[in-house]
């Protein structure tokens, strides 16, 4: 039924319990499996080109070990990841990539570290539910 | 005496909740720095020392030479065409409009009518390359023209900062000779330097580049010229060689933003005054509208020369109307030199403020390029002389 299945992964316990439910679907689906680490905290109106690159490498750093991590646990179910980590805002771009990759299944955890803020506003979740060109799987 | 180290640590405490303000909320620090600035100086009456305006001033000169140094000389090279012509236009359009308006319109002085334009003909690299971050442009042709013509027009910016108020005589021949020399012989005998200095604690390249700053800065103070001109230049010329010496530049900026541009960016806030702000609100809007006019009448049609697509020759005017970093050193200098009011300084960073931030949310809301550049509307790559490049490669794990 899935062919491609794209997990949101920004290491809360969500995407954690969100990962393992994907991994879990690739497995059974034979489906390609994909992580999308979305980096927001990019400063704004900076000073200087360094600022900006500092922050962007120091959050590579910190999505690549989540990202080796969620890649270790799929190989030991025989499921192989592909890690992609882009700046941006978190909904707009994993839509976007979601739509240019023609995934068919988009994984999200219920609750990432974005929640706390987005609280009453509507959490990243439900943006993503609404906006997004495939089917949607939100983890509790 | 006494008063040093307590004024020390006020200034130390703004700076350090500028700090953390900055990295919760995911605003720049420079800009947290100007608003707490700001506070300081309308409710806590904060003022300043000789020593903290030495502080600061060789904030805004090493902030001005790191940003000289962060250009990509290949890029520059590549781009050059269409990069020198968006980026002396962007600087030339406001620069004239600003300050025909200033003198023309708002009655200013000669000078403070320079000062407005000057300030207000700036492009903001750092704004612009953070805004295409977020979609994967800064790889592509089109942003890399982007960025490239960015340091043209702050090149423009700093030049008539450094030449219009100088004094036309021996001095200013003496600097502009000595400065022409050193930036021919610098990229040679600054790798000569680096390659026999080595790594000590004693951190003698910092203490090289900051000797060359100093020595060119006093010489421009000689001519009453800027000191931030010849920084510029000089970060320019090195940027080739830093590309070899990321270490290096990665501790002349944490001095900088440990110890230095706190002071700059806290003092350039402190000259703010809140009621200027409500009493010049208007003539704020109107500048700001001048600025942006004058970015679209000046780089639309060119860009649409160099065949953009719609969308991105939008993106583009919008990114080449940002400002903050020089836009509020030449209003600084302005100020500090008799050349425009409190109130007059007041409006100018303010309007360079709004810049920062108003056209960055009207490119990303409504003429943001799809993802990459490659896609939609974008220019053919051939038409930048370049490829795309993948921006970030996808790894499959094992």
């Amino acid at each position: 039924m899935f062919r491609k299945i794209l997990v949101a992964h920004d290491g809360s316990d969500g995407a954690q319990k969100a990962m393992a439910a994907a991994i879990d679907l690739a497995s059974h689906y034979g489906a390609e499996l994909s992580l999308i680490s979305v980096i927001e905290e990019l400063p704004k109106y900076a000073a200087t080109l360094d600022e900006v690159q500092e922050v962007q490498a120091e959050a590579i750093r910190h999505y690549e070990a989540i990202q080796r991590e969620a890649s270790r646990q799929a190989a030991q179910r025989g499921v192989k990841a592909y890690d992609q980590i882009l700046p941006g805002h978190e909904v707009q771009t994993i839509v976007e990539y979601a739509e240019q990759g023609g995934f068919d299944l988009l994984v999200v955890g219920r609750q990432g570290h974005s929640a706390r803020w987005l609280k009453h506003l509507g959490s990243t979740s439900s943006q993503i539910t609404f906006r997004a060109p495939c089917t949607v799987m939100v983890v509790a | 005496m006494e008063q040093t180290w307590p004024v020390a640590a006020e200034w130390v405490a703004l700076a350090l909740m500028a700090s953390v303000l900055a990295i919760r909320i995911r605003i720049s620090v420079a800009l947290m720095e100007i608003f707490v600035g700001v506070l300081a100086g309308n409710f806590l009456g904060l003022t300043t020392m000789p020593w903290i305006d030495f502080l600061a001033g060789f904030g805004a000169i090493v902030l001005t030479f790191l940003a000289g140094a962060e250009i990509e000389p290949e890029v520059m090279k590549r781009y050059f065409k269409e990069a020198i012509s968006i980026g002396v236009i962007s600087f030339l359009a406001p620069f004239l409009g600003a300050m025909a308006y200033a003198y023309y319109v708002a009655g200013w002085t000669l000078q403070a009518a320079q000062i407005a334009g000057i300030a207000l003909s700036t492009t903001s690299v750092a704004v612009v390359y953070a805004v295409m971050l977020e979609t994967g442009l800064n790889n592509t042709p089109l942003g890399k023209t982007i960025l490239a013509a960015c340091f043209i027009t702050d090149l423009g910016t700093v030049v008539a900062l450094g030449i219009l108020f100088a004094n036309y005589n021996a001095w200013l021949a003496v600097f502009l000779g000595v400065t022409a020399v050193t930036l021919v012989i610098l990229p040679r005998l600054s790798r000569w330097v680096f390659a026999r200095a080595g790594n000590p604690v004693s951190e003698p390249e910092v203490k090289y580049v900051f000797l060359i700053l100093f020595a060119l800065g006093g010489l421009a103070a000689m001519a009453r010229s800027e000191a931030v001109l010849p920084a510029y230049l000089v970060g320019l010329v090195l940027a080739g060689t830093f590309l070899d010496n990321k270490v290096l530049v990665q501790r002349m900026r944490s001095t900088a933003f440990s110890m230095l541009t706190p002071f700059y960016f806290i003092k350039a806030g402190l000259y703010v005054s809140l009621p200027a702000v409500l009493s010049g609100a208007g003539l704020i809007a109107i500048l700001f509208l001048v600025k942006t006019g004058c970015k679209v009448v000046g780089v639309w049609p060119l860009a649409r020369a160099f065949r953009f697509g719609r969308r991105e020759n939008w993106y583009t005017t919008m990114l080449m109307s940002t400002g903050l970093t020089f836009g509020s050193i030449s209003a600084l200098f302005g100020l500090t030199h008799g050349y425009i009011t409190q109130a007059q300084y007041t409006i100018l960073v303010t309007v360079v403020i709004a810049t920062a931030v108003v056209p960055t949310l009207i490119a990303q809301a409504f003429f943001q390029p799809s993802r990459g550049g490659a896609m939609g509307s974008a220019p053919a790559p051939e038409a930048l002389g370049g490829t795309v490049p993948v921006r970030a490669t996808e790894q499959a794990s094992d």
